[in-house]
């Protein structure tokens, strides 16, 4: 076999040039040796040693010569080539140590941010789903088209007896599951806490791909209403509550109050689809206290997520045509009372790996790997500036070297050298930047950032997996070698194309000119601060988001404010759960500093959290059909308002008088009353809910209190309406808000005890400040507008750098021009006054193609952004004003020194 | 340079080093000095080639994988380099002779000797 001989040769003299050289040198000396012994042997000694010895070099003919062809055989000389270039480059380098710093230390920062970056696109977006081909993953939703003002949604889960039809009829799929995520009470001895588990069944890890480290999967046969009680545990969850005992299988675990058998353990790091549980038990195991099977089984409950693998070789877009046949023939099957105006239910598929990440996560990193980008551009432009400056000065140099008869292309390949050279030593030097940038990035807050908006929690694992590996070494020593032959080649050939007659005369340099003579440098000038203007743009417009989201007022007080949800114990009977209410007011109330508690079923800026209702006017007996509408439906205690001092605008508060066979009453915000009852008063105006007893009992509007945020900061008050506990038979959600003269981090461990004293079971989760909470929800803005400011201001800085040096290359260059003109009569302001305008003359060309590039780059911003337009003429002004600044500070220092060397040393020149 | 003695000027044509290398080896495998030697004996010492042109020629056999070399003991003792033809080494020199003889013959027919 030819080739792996040629391939093992190859190898041989690629991994040890040296002990090829070597070899060659036996061989010629044994050559020589025998050549020797030949020519004695025919003089029939009569030769000397040393004649000998001379005959038989000349045989052999000029060993250099055919030592330097075996090596350019061997492949050997493009190797000696670039070895002696870079050794070349590394000592004129050491030659000029500070131009090698700036470039390499720009470099760096320019590449190290880019891997940073990367290395979190890549975690977040790159990697692929960590099961089997997950290309043939997909999520099946359904979909409804828009009405009632509500847009048209892709993403409604199904209804079990949905599913079951889907799943009969579906010919596309291997396989195909359901599940439903939540959170359960385990208890433990007298311990009682939260978990993430997930309802499944015996297609889930099929589906998926997946198959337990110990003991086994739900079996088919279990797969039934009424089945048996049997779990599964993540692995995390096998150590941390069981200590990792093998010897698990078959023990019993409690779940919201009842046992189940565990059969397996699934491998680590699995974490479920939704990210976050710790285990997994049968849909069709028995109803428990909290989770009624009537729950997933609802008929209309469209809770459950569906997630199929594709048969091998049917394609997306097969399977998005057949799937929207097969939402049709679902909907046939279930009709709703919207079929009558002609509204259908559809369904559709999307890669499961589309769901990852929140689009919004996806939009910041694409602006931040933009923005990365252009760092990197600029960068580049400035070291490709200093190559040029470096070159000018080397002019005489090379031209002796063409006129020695160097080739052209030789000369370029050494000069491409040199700067592959600085790139790599920038790309080295950028790991140090890269590392402390992944660190950051994984840091506590930004792994909450993007936490806060995982949709199916896939990515969880994948804020952890922010790290450098070798995907991301790989990229860095790729971006160097680009970079490095980006910022290169134009220096390179402009440098080895001139007249050599002119260049050794020493008139290759311009003594006299303005602009025109340096277009080269000046355009890579403009080119930074077009680049830096963009950067700037999108930093301050994400500055001016966070700056209007921190003046947002989310409508209550969050200051000393500590938050914690409780769940009722099974045991504890739903009819009693009111002596719970009081309980936890009573003995929350009595710590000490507490001034006020309350109880609501969702925290404020909480997104979803919170339910949404039909709400009826009935105050309008004989005007046509009664006004309804959605609105926000919310649990509270009565002392909820006052302790997060929401206040009350019309009528009065609720009361602990307000009872279950008290006249049921409502708060209303602001935004409800403004909208049912414009211009009227809304007190004491009867309603009809769709909440439990509020849809056979008319309620009353007690008050009307402000509008408080509950979706997110920068979405606008919804109408809302507020109903008490004590008059609801709802428990599924409860949250405590405890209002303390003091830290309320101090308070947290505090209350734990106190509801573990008097309500054991009742597991306390999820405690944090209300602050914390309203921090959280601009943390994604705050961590953008932070890294772009970092970036932009990077940006700056290269910028500036980059236009002192052309303006005081350009000021060494016409240092004659310049003694001509103080000869003549100019002044220093005039001096001055002619560079600094070169300066701003740059510069006002960049800003105009910079803002050009930044009303078109700031679009893919719009969805970022908040109470700013992305061509907000405020932030552009202010923006041109701050790089305006930056250029004339780089061209007065250089302007002042003009202005400063006397005529008659000018004239001299130098 | 591989030459003809006498004719300076005229060179053996490209590539006729190597495929006379591959031919000497075809008996057996030999060291560099025994293949010029070789070389020099069967052609009635009228191919001299210039002894170091056989090392990078050599080196492109090896680069080619037609020939591959090994380290073995000289029959005076000493280390010497053998090298042995490769089975696509012997194709190659069946296509090279081939080749030679039909450009021969061409000549031969340009010179209208045929």
């Amino acid at each position: 076999m030819s080739l792996i001989d040629a391939f093992r040769h190859r190898l041989h003299v690629w991994l040890n040039p040296r002990a090829h050289e070597r070899e060659l040198q036996e061989e010629l000396e044994f050559h020589l040796g025998l050549e020797r012994m030949q020519q004695t042997h025919a003089a029939h000694g009569t030769l000397s040693e040393l004649d000998a010895r001379a005959l038989a070099k000349r045989q052999l003919g000029n060993i250099t010569y055919y030592s330097e062809e075996t090596r350019r055989a061997a492949g050997l000389g493009l190797l000696d080539d670039i070895r002696s270039d870079v050794r070349f480059a590394v000592r004129s380098f050491r030659r000029a140590p500070g131009f090698a710093a700036i470039a390499v230390l720009t470099l760096a920062v320019g590449i190290g941010a880019n891997t940073a970056i990367f290395s979190a696109v890549d975690a977040l977006l790159l990697r692929p789903l960590p099961f089997p081909e997950p290309e043939r993953l997909v999520a099946v939703n359904i979909t409804a088209p828009a009405r009632d003002g509500r847009p048209a949604t892709d993403d409604i889960g199904w209804t079990y007896a949905k599913f079951d039809m889907l799943r009969e009829i579906q010919p596309i799929f291997s396989h195909v599951t359901a599940y439903f995520s939540t959170q359960f009470t385990i208890r433990i001895e007298d311990d009682a806490f939260r978990e993430g588990g997930e309802f499944i069944d015996s297609r889930y890890l099929q589906t998926l791909g997946v198959t337990p480290a110990i003991g086994r999967n739900f079996l088919a046969e279990e797969d039934y209403v009424g089945g048996p009680r049997i779990t599964l545990l993540s692995d995390a969850f096998w150590h941390r509550m069981f200590n990792a005992d093998p010897g698990v299988l078959g023990r019993t675990m409690s779940v919201d109050g009842s046992e189940y058998t565990i059969v397996g353990v699934l491998p680590d790091g699995f974490q479920g689809i939704s990210g976050e549980a710790s285990f997994w038990i049968p849909a069709g195991a028995p109803p428990s206290a909290s989770w009624p099977l009537a729950t997933t089984r609802d008929p209309w409950n469209h809770i459950n997520h569906v997630v199929a693998r594709l048969q091998p070789g049917v394609s997306m877009e097969r399977a998005k045509v057949i799937m929207a046949q097969l939402g049709a023939q679902v909907d046939a099957r279930f009709p709703t009372p919207a079929n009558l105006n002609g509204l259908h239910l559809g369904a559709t598929l999307r890669p499961l790996d589309a769901l990852r990440v929140d689009p919004r996560i996806r939009r910041m990193l694409f602006v931040l790997v933009g923005a990365v980008g252009l760092v990197l551009l600029i960068a580049c432009a400035n070291v490709a500036n200093l190559l040029v400056v470096r070159a000018s000065g080397r002019r005489p140099e090379i031209a002796v070297r063409l006129a020695m008869g160097a080739g052209r292309g030789r000369l370029v390949r050494q000069l491409l050298v040199e700067s592959l050279v600085l790139a790599l030593a920038g790309g080295a030097a950028s790991l140090v930047i890269a590392w402390c940038g992944v660190k950051a990035l994984g840091s506590l807050e930004v792994a909450s950032v993007l936490r806060y908006q995982l949709i199916l929690g896939l990515g969880n694992e994948a804020t952890s997996g922010i790290n450098l590996d070798m995907t991301a070494f790989a990229f860095t020593a790729m971006l160097a070698i680009v970079t490095g032959l980006a910022f290169g080649l134009v220096p390179a050939l402009q440098s080895t194309q001139f007249s050599v007659t002119n260049a050794l005369k020493g008139e290759g340099a311009p003594s006299i000119g303005g602009l025109r003579r340096l277009t080269s440098r000046n355009a890579l000038v403009v080119v930074e601060i077009a680049l830096a203007i963009i950067l700037l743009a999108g930093s301050g417009l994400m500055v001016r988001t966070l700056g209007e989201l921190v003046a947002v007022r989310p409508g209550f007080d969050a200051e000393h404010v500590m938050t914690m949800r409780v769940n009722r114990a099974a045991d504890w009977a739903r009819d009693s759960i009111a002596q719970f209410y009081d309980a936890a007011i009573d003995r929350l109330s009595a710590l000490p500093g507490v001034t006020s508690v309350g109880i609501a079923d969702c925290a404020p800026l909480s997104r979803g959290c919170y339910d949404r209702t039909e709400l009826v006017r009935v105050d309008q007996r004989g005007t046509g059909a009664p006004v309804r509408t959605m609105v926000g439906a919310h649990w509270i205690t009565p002392d909820w308002p006052a302790t997060m001092r929401v206040p009350l605008l019309a009528g009065r508060m609720l009361t602990r008088a307000d009872g279950r066979d008290a006249r049921r009453v409502i708060l209303i915000n602001e935004s409800a009353a403004r909208q049912l009852w414009p211009g009227e008063s809304p007190i004491d105006r009867p309603v009809v809910l769709n909440i439990d007893h509020f849809k056979q009992d008319t309620a009353y509007v007690a008050g009307v209190i402000g509008d408080v945020r509950f979706g997110s900061i920068d979405s606008l008050p919804q109408p809302d309406v507020y109903v008490s506990y004590f008059q609801s038979t709802f428990t599924y959600r409860m949250m405590l808000f405890v209002r303390t003269r003091g830290d309320p981090e101090a308070l947290a461990q505090a209350a734990r005890l106190a509801i573990r004293e008097f309500a054991p079971g009742f597991p306390v989760y999820d405690v944090a400040s209300m602050q914390d909470r309203v921090g959280a929800t601009t943390a994604q803005s705050r961590f953008i507008a932070s890294l772009l400011g970092a970036f932009a201001g990077l940006a700056l800085l290269l910028a500036a750098i980059g236009t002192y040096g052309v303006i005081s290359f350009g000021v060494a260059q016409r240092t004659k021009e310049i003694g001509v003109r103080v000869a003549l009569g100019a002044t220093r302001g005039h001096v001055v006054r002619l560079i600094v305008g070169q300066g701003v003359t740059l510069a006002v060309i960049g800003i105009v193609c910079g803002l050009a590039g930044a009303i078109a780059a700031t679009r893919v911003m719009r969805s970022l952004l908040y109470g700013v337009e992305p061509t907000d003429p405020a932030t552009l002004f202010g923006i041109v004003g701050m790089l305006i600044v930056a250029v004339l500070a780089a061209s007065w220092i250089p302007a002042r020194r003009a202005a400063g060397v006397p005529a008659v040393q000018a004239l001299r020149g130098r | 340079m591989p030459s003809v003695p006498g004719t300076p000027k005229s060179e053996l044509l490209r590539g006729t080093l190597e495929m006379l290398i591959l031919q000497t080896l075809t008996a057996q495998p030999l060291h560099g000095y025994a293949i010029a030697q070789q070389i020099q004996r069967l052609s009635n010492d009228a191919l001299t080639v210039e002894q170091g042109s056989l090392y990078p020629a050599l080196e492109r056999l090896l680069q080619q994988g037609w020939v591959t070399a090994k380290w073995g003991e000289s029959p005076t003792g000493r280390r010497a380099r053998y090298y042995t033809i490769t089975a696509s080494g012997r194709r190659r020199l069946g296509e090279e002779i081939e080749g030679f003889d039909s450009a021969l013959l061409a000549i031969n027919r340009v010179l209208r000797r045929v």
